[in-house]
């Protein structure tokens, strides 16, 4: 069978088309495949390499290291101007939003932002728009950025395992907010344990186990597939500094008058501490993002691997999926775009269609929503699944604060860049009554320096060399060389660690994923008009967890650094104060799921309700955010879709 | 720029790893190993003589050994201007030539970052480069993504400034 071969009515070619080679998309293709059906994935980008090693040169090469950086290059590799260069989006096929074409420029910039800016080279100055009279700021930028390529954007992802507390999926019944999950947990609990051993999850229930004060539970008996990953200095450090420390749930005292313990535990890691999967383990390269260089930290590559191996699935790369044709409640086909280049590097493509019994869309959140409302039904109306106007609304990201400080001189070293990315974190703050009045919070504590706060060591290692103070560690802006530039690099660099704080984002309908009416792609497809901003709720969060990071610097007797505005859009100013958010790479509800058809694009397992041989998978499924990174949920909620996939085809 | 030679000669090549070791603070021998299967020092000189040219670099090698004899942190703050508010461009050039070993990269002499961002630099010279950078040696670390350790080391502190081939002046130890 190959996608080319003619549709034949009523005998579709696959058992399956799932549209997208990601963690979801993978997930289902090795549970199908395994079942013995037939099953085709339409990837958009290019094939998985051989070896890893071209990604890693690319890597090396990058003039920046953001997380976008080894995969197919859209940056040049030489500067001009003291500027890197970008492709414009309009003459790729499948341009993908990137860090570093943030901002509301269409000719860099994949996601088309409102409002538009002037597109000035030397305005750096933070996008920063007056409140609404309701204190919300619209007109943000949506920061979090993904992969369109074989494996998607978790070949980026940092690892980080954790299950969701009880409370995250029961927000409406529980603190009479948002929505619930149209799944228990106790079925969550087993989704988790498929996901885990999929992974290869390095963690121990033992040491998780202080989390129950916050809901987190493991049916009795559980453990997870390998040990866990070892504390590094820097958790260890936080860990014994914070000892003791209470923090309030609300700043103001009103609401939640309650004090929450902060204290550190182990992230359960999709990265291995003994072999698993034939894959080594972890030698703590501290590049988890933007790639593991040893394939220690699994990624969707593995799974889609074992579907391969199953000899039912087939991947067709370069093939941007355009329409899912629907007919009355039935997708009946899909229809896509194979690009190529040709020798002189022009972009041609060829259309195709594909037909299967069953449909899954799992190409991202963002991408899921765009391939929806480009979709045409049988009346030639644009949008399908969509009767609850839901697609392309809720847009939500695990928005991100970031803190940064330099542990007392008269103490050891903290010793960062080293181990894995992240290997602890603070989740004793993850639920509590505050959840009716602001949003919660994970903390993540970095084994990497300066790194991502304030790009170091190459910031604070320019400032002494060139006697400058962009790190702000360089205050006399001393220029500095031989024995002494090392002693003086070695006595700031050793010393500095960061915490990351992740939220709660509240779902907004009008947080939304359109089709922009102007800008398209290098395919002539219109690119993802973004609408984003922040209310009260979310940036509550920020507020309090800007004052429970300061705390926990002042009790370990580390001086904080944080400092907002430093750049680049992406600050907001609340109750007076400004604040700097970045996206975390987790982009979710843009076609939640949920048990109401008139409020919800799928249900629980994620199946559309307008087109029921449709799923649509991925975090966009998700109604909340809730305080987990997300991968884990989502790949446990594909487990469940293959099932009722495989339920509805009959085995 | 025709008026370089190529390939440079080795005794020129050889001050150059020297008049590094003194700005960067490592042991020549950790620049320029005798057993050299990357060839940085050869590299970097290069690349510096095509970006500043023949006359600037003869005029900085001569500079330095005309003071190659004085302890290392002298022959680099001499040649860094450490005390000079405006150091001069051949000053600059030093700067570029330590952040090219510390960063594996050409940043343009005298241009400096803004807005809490360091400058960009014109290039990574090649992959070797960066994986050589030796600021993750003076943080008794690694590139990030270039690790020679093995599971578990973080959770221990590193060894000593000198086993990372710092010049610490006294042997050994830190």
């Amino acid at each position: 069978m190959s996608a080319s071969t003619p549709n034949t009515p009523g005998r579709p070619q696959y058992d399956v088309v799932i549209v997208g080679a990601g963690v979801s998309g993978n997930t289902i293709a090795m549970q199908l495949g395994l079942a013995g059906k037939k099953v085709l994935i339409l990837e958009a980008g290019v094939a998985v390499p051989d070896s890893r090693e071209e990604y890693m040169e690319n890597f090396y090469l990058a003039l920046a290291k953001t997380p976008e950086a080894p995969y197919p290059t859209i940056a040049g590799r030489t500067s001009v101007n003291g500027s890197i260069t970008q492709a414009d989006p309009a003459t790729l096929p499948t341009p993908r939003a990137t860090v570093l074409g943030l901002g509301h420029k269409p000719n860099l910039s994949y996601l088309v932002q409102a409002p538009p800016e002037a597109d000035d080279k030397n305005n750096k100055d933070p996008q920063n728009p007056k409140p609404l009279p309701d204190g919300s700021v619209r007109g943000l930028q949506f920061s979090s950025t993904y992969e369109r390529i074989g494996g998607g954007t978790s070949w980026h992802w940092l690892g980080t395992s954790l299950r969701e507390m009880q409370n995250d999926i029961q927000m409406k019944t529980k603190y009479g907010v948002f929505y619930d999950w149209p799944v228990t947990y106790s079925e969550m609990q087993e989704l988790w344990a498929l996901a885990e051993k999929t992974i290869g999850v390095a963690a121990s229930v033992a040491q998780q186990e202080p989390l129950e004060v916050v809901g987190l539970k493991f049916p009795p008996g559980y453990q997870y597939p390998m040990g866990p990953i070892p504390m590094s200095i820097v958790d260890q450090t936080v860990s014994t500094g914070v000892a003791g420390l209470q923090v309030p749930g609300m700043l103001d005292g009103d609401g939640d008058k309650r004090m929450y313990d902060v204290f550190v535990t182990p992230t359960p890691a999709g990265r291995n501490s003994e072999p698993y999967q034939d894959r080594r383990v972890c030698a703590g390269n501290t590049n988890c993002i933007p790639i593991c260089p040893i394939q220690a930290k699994w990624d969707p590559t593995v799974t889609l691997g074992t579907a391969l191996d199953t000899g039912n699935v087939t991947v067709s790369y370069q093939s941007v999926a355009v329409n899912v044709a629907v007919q009355g409640k039935s997708a009946t086909r899909i229809d896509y775009l194979v690009w190529s280049r040709d020798a002189n590097g022009k972009l041609t493509s060829e259309k195709k269609s594909v037909t299967g019994k069953m449909y899954v869309l799992a190409a991202h959140a963002i991408e899921n929503a765009k391939l929806l409302l480009m979709s045409q039904d049988d009346k030639g109306n644009k949008g399908i699944a969509n009767s609850s106007d839901q697609v392309g609304r809720n847009l939500m990201d695990h928005v991100l604060y970031l803190s940064w400080a330099l542990i007392n001189p008269n103490d050891d070293p903290i010793w960062g860049y080293r181990g894995p990315l992240a290997t602890s974190g603070i989740e004793s703050l993850r639920d509590g009554d505050f959840r009716k009045y602001r949003s919660s919070f994970r903390m993540e504590i970095g084994n990497e320096g300066w790194n991502f706060s304030a790009s170091d060591p190459y910031n604070t290692t320019m400032d002494y060399i060139q006697g400058a103070n962009n790190a702000l560690l360089n205050p006399n802006k001393q220029r500095l060389g031989g024995l002494a530039l090392v002693q003086k690099l070695n006595s700031l660099l050793t010393r500095q660690f960061r915490i990351g704080v992740m939220f709660d984002q509240a779902p907004l309908p009008e947080n939304r994923v359109t089709l922009d009416p102007t800008y398209t792609d290098g395919l002539g497809l219109p690119r993802p008009h973004i609408d984003y901003g922040l209310d009260p709720y979310t940036m509550e969060g920020f507020r309090v967890a800007a004052d429970v990071c300061s705390k926990v610097y002042e009790r370990m007797g580390a001086q904080e650094f944080t400092t907002t505005g430093k750049g680049g859009t992406g600050d907001f100013t609340y109750k007076g104060k400004n604040y700097h958010y970045y996206g975390a790479g987790h982009v979710m509800g843009t076609h939640r799921m949920g048990n109401d058809s008139a409020s919800s694009v799928v249900d629980g397992s994620q199946r559309s309700h307008d087109v029921p041989n449709l799923w649509i998978v991925g975090s966009g499924s998700f109604p909340t955010v809730a305080t987990a990174n997300p991968t884990l949920t989502l790949m446990g909620l594909a487990f469940k879709s293959a099932k009722s996939i495989l339920t509805e085809l009959g085995s | 720029m025709t008026d370089i030679p190529t390939p440079a000669p080795e005794a020129d090549v050889q001050d150059f790893a020297n008049m590094s070791a003194a700005l960067t603070g490592f042991q020549a021998s950790v620049l320029k190993p005798k057993l050299d299967p990357v060839g940085l020092a050869r590299t970097y000189y290069e690349f510096a003589l095509a970006q500043v040219g023949a006359a600037s670099m003869s005029a900085l090698l001569n500079a330095y050994r005309s003071i190659q004899s004085q302890p290392p942190q002298a022959v680099a703050d001499m040649l860094l201007e450490t005390v000079s508010p405006t150091p001069s461009n051949q000053a600059l050039i030093c700067q570029s030539i330590i952040a090219m070993w510390y960063l594996g990269a050409w940043y343009i002499p005298g241009v400096k970052g803004d807005f809490g961002f360091p400058p960009t630099p014109l290039q990574i010279i090649s992959s070797q480069a960066y994986t050589n950078g030796l600021v993750w040696k003076v943080m008794q670390s690694h590139p990030m993504g270039f690790s020679p350790f093995t599971f578990g080391y973080w959770s221990q502190p590193p060894g000593s400034l000198s086993t990372f081939g710092v010049n610490t002046g006294s042997g050994g130890g830190q």
